[in-house]
């Protein structure tokens, strides 16, 4: 659906974008993460025909997006970071405006726009001003202006930030409800639960560059991260804490009733480790496993946490 | 380009500050200087005191001063011209006559009146309004004669052997017939030789009233497309200037979306001010309504332009109003939208030239003023020249927003 090859975006002199490749196949949900300053924005707004590339060949829905940017425009949607919606006029009006940007029949239009306000939980407002709306109704009709035309690809930059948890579930579930429908996603965003629960593909972009791409379970390899199985004892001996030592080595014997137990293969590795404490006559108070997540991935793999400034 | 006016439309109804800004305010002012300027519509008129120095003291002299002095609107005071010339100088008088000896034998031989009006420089304005109705009034009565004196030479000459009896007695029935004429037509036209309500206070249409209403509304007309122009950098503040930038509606239609947007609400503006001055100033509109529309739409068509070559050219709101209300109260006065631009000095009449004020308000003046038709060459001269200020403006605000486009997101 998206090819991207050898993106190049200079500013002032400074490199943004050195040489980005990513490809994202129809129906996948592409995540891009990085930290501020990365390059996301830049290459969503590249992608969305708003910058230039300096260098590099963009591909969207089979159109040359240099040679057919019109196309390539019709077959993508865009929720940006900021809301970028008229206060003065209503959602319905809101809706019915930048729908009719993307040459949608009125009449089509009118119904998309009531099935999406439906969609939203927004029916019962939809005459209200927006400047009536609490932030998170707003980054609904956000999003809802930019899938009236029914994109094949929609670019969602950083959409739910900064929005009341109840707002958030349901941006949540009617994403999970497009993507279920066919629908293709470039992601952005800082939150790690977001990411970890949409993307079937993720793209870890670091200063300009993508340093690493692939699926949550092959970028744990390639950062090479453990899974933490932590076990609570009623009471260790010195002698046991010794051989516990020397048949687990990976681990983290600090605490003395509170081993941390290092692995990437937590399902097998538990059963063993288990048994060898009962053959040692530990007394197991509690177990615990910390699973991998892409916040540690992606401070393996770009030594920073992924909300730096 | 049709959905953008809709959008911001809707949206300029739903902002009452703007709409009294744009309407309201427009109103008042014009009122305000009406008042100043005394357009109101008076019930009394009063009499214009008119100083003449009769030096021929002919007959024909006498029965001009005596027709002038006959209307209700003109109070002649007959003066020497040495003492009339001294209350000019003096500043007790803006405007005096003087018939100098000879001026009937002038008359009689169809050459150029032996009459001058004498003014002072300070007050030309004034000069300027007695001048266009004693002119009308004066060829009148002038003209008359001249060709009731020419009917009796022609006669004379075609019958050279008639006697002097039969001559006279045939004299006298055609200055019958031509006083009876007058009297006829006095009649049925509601004596329009005996109107010359310019020199009255109420006259319709006059330049004072003309000045107010169409140099106030240009002027205010460059306000309110400054501040609807500056829309554009608003669209950029609220970030949907982007998110329209990445819809496939091509960058010249935002831009030609927003120029029709302004020139339709500055039509409305205009149409809503010289409305006002109908019912309120009597301006005579229904008579002049079809050069009226064309020059308020290419009035409107350059005073927007110049709002949304501001907006194409700033890079954030305050820019714009900063900038546009140096160079918007610069034009209007140097265009004469708050003084007229007889009145100044010729260098500044000459600056008056390059503001879009000028050539407003000089069409404006050619309809209601000058009564000139929608197909007088003069009045077209300035139609076009509208046109192609907005021309220009607009090309140069398309050529920058094209430009700037990218940095303004």
């Amino acid at each position: 659906m998206i090819q991207v090859h050898n993106l190049c975006k200079q500013y002032h002199g400074h490199l943004v974008l050195k040489g980005i490749d990513f490809t994202i196949q129809k129906g996948e949900f592409y995540g891009l993460l990085g930290p501020n300053g990365a390059g996301k924005t830049t290459t969503i707004s590249i992608l969305s025909n708003l910058l230039q590339a300096d260098e590099g060949d963009i591909q969207i829905a089979g159109f040359d997006l240099k040679k057919q940017s019109r196309a390539c425009k019709q077959s993508i949607g865009v929720v940006p970071q900021e809301i970028a919606l008229y206060e003065e006029l209503s959602a319905w009006d809101n809706l019915l405006f930048w729908g009719s940007l993307y040459d949608v029949p009125t009449k089509l239009l009118k119904s998309r726009i009531n099935e999406t306000l439906e969609l939203f939980g927004l029916t019962e407002r939809k005459q209200d001003k927006i400047k009536t709306y609490s932030g998170g109704m707003k980054r609904r009709v956000n999003i809802a202006s930019a899938i009236l035309h029914q994109p094949k690809v929609l670019f969602m930059d950083e959409p739910t930030v900064g929005i009341d948890p109840q707002s958030r579930n349901l941006i949540y579930e009617v994403i999970e409800k497009l993507h279920k429908e066919g629908l293709t996603f470039l992601y952005t965003t800082h939150y790690m639960e977001e990411a970890e629960r949409f993307c079937t593909k993720i793209g870890v972009i670091d200063d300009g560059k993508i340093i690493a791409e692939g699926s949550l379970s092959e970028l744990k390899k390639l950062g090479n991260v453990s899974e933490t199985i932590e076990i609570k004892f009623n009471e260790v001996s010195d002698l046991a804490l010794v051989k516990l030592k020397e048949f687990w080595p990976k681990g983290d014997y600090s605490n003395s009733q509170k081993f941390l137990f290092y692995s990437t293969e937590v399902h097998q590795d538990l059963a063993k480790i288990i048994l060898k404490c009962n053959d040692l006559g530990l007394d197991i108070l509690h177990i615990e496993i910390q699973k991998v997540n892409l916040e540690s991935v992606f401070l393996q793999l770009t030594g920073k946490q992924l909300r730096d400034a | 380009m049709i959905k953008f006016v809709i959008k911001d439309l809707k949206i300029f109804l739903s902002d009452k500050k703007g709409i009294f800004l744009t309407f309201l305010l427009p109103i008042i002012l014009v009122t305000l200087f009406g008042v100043i300027f005394g357009v109101t519509k008076k019930r009394e008129p009063r009499a214009q005191v008119l100083v003449v120095a009769d030096e021929d003291q002919s007959p024909t002299s006498k029965n001009i001063m005596a027709q002038l002095d006959s209307l209700d609107e003109l109070e002649i005071i007959r003066t020497t011209s040495d003492s009339a010339k001294a209350m000019v100088v003096k500043g007790d008088e803006s405007v005096i006559m003087i018939f100098h000896k000879g001026m009937a034998d002038s008359i009689r031989m169809g050459a150029q009146p032996e009459m001058e009006l004498c003014y002072d420089e300070a007050k030309k304005m004034e000069l300027g309004m007695l001048q266009s109705a004693l002119m009308a009034k004066l060829m009148g009565i002038i003209g008359n004669s001249q060709i009731q004196r020419k009917t009796l030479l022609d006669f004379d000459k075609n019958n050279p052997q008639m006697d002097s009896q039969q001559r006279a007695k045939i004299h006298q029935q055609i200055i019958s017939q031509f006083a009876a004429d007058a009297d006829t037509k006095n009649t049925k036209e509601d004596k329009p030789y005996l109107k010359v309500s310019a020199l009255v206070a109420e006259k319709e249409n006059s330049p004072m009233l003309v000045q107010v209403v169409a140099g106030n509304s240009i002027m205010m007309l460059l306000f309110s497309v400054v501040g609807i122009g500056a829309s554009l950098l608003e669209e950029k503040q609220e970030g949907t200037l982007k998110k329209l930038l990445v819809s496939p509606i091509p960058v010249n239609q935002i831009l030609f979306g927003k120029m029709l947007y302004v020139n339709i609400i500055s039509i409305l503006q205009l149409c809503v001010l010289f409305l006002y001055a109908y019912f309120v100033f009597k301006l005579n509109v229904p008579e002049k309504i079809l050069p009226l529309l064309l020059m308020i739409i290419v009035t409107a068509f350059a005073c927007s332009s110049f709002g949304v070559l501001l907006a194409s050219i700033a890079k954030t709101k305050s820019q714009v109003q900063g900038i546009s209300t140096l160079i918007v109260i610069t034009m209007s006065a140097i265009g004469g939208s708050m003084i007229p631009t007889f009145v100044m000095p010729a260098f500044m009449q000459t600056m008056s030239h390059f503001t879009v004020n000028y050539w407003g308000i000089q069409g404006f003046y050619d309809i209601f003023w000058r009564n000139l038709q929608i197909t007088d060459i003069n009045f077209l001269g300035k139609v076009a020249v509208l046109i192609g200020i907005g021309c220009l403006l607009n090309f140069i605000a398309l050529t920058m927003f094209k430009r700037n486009v990218k940095q303004l997101v």
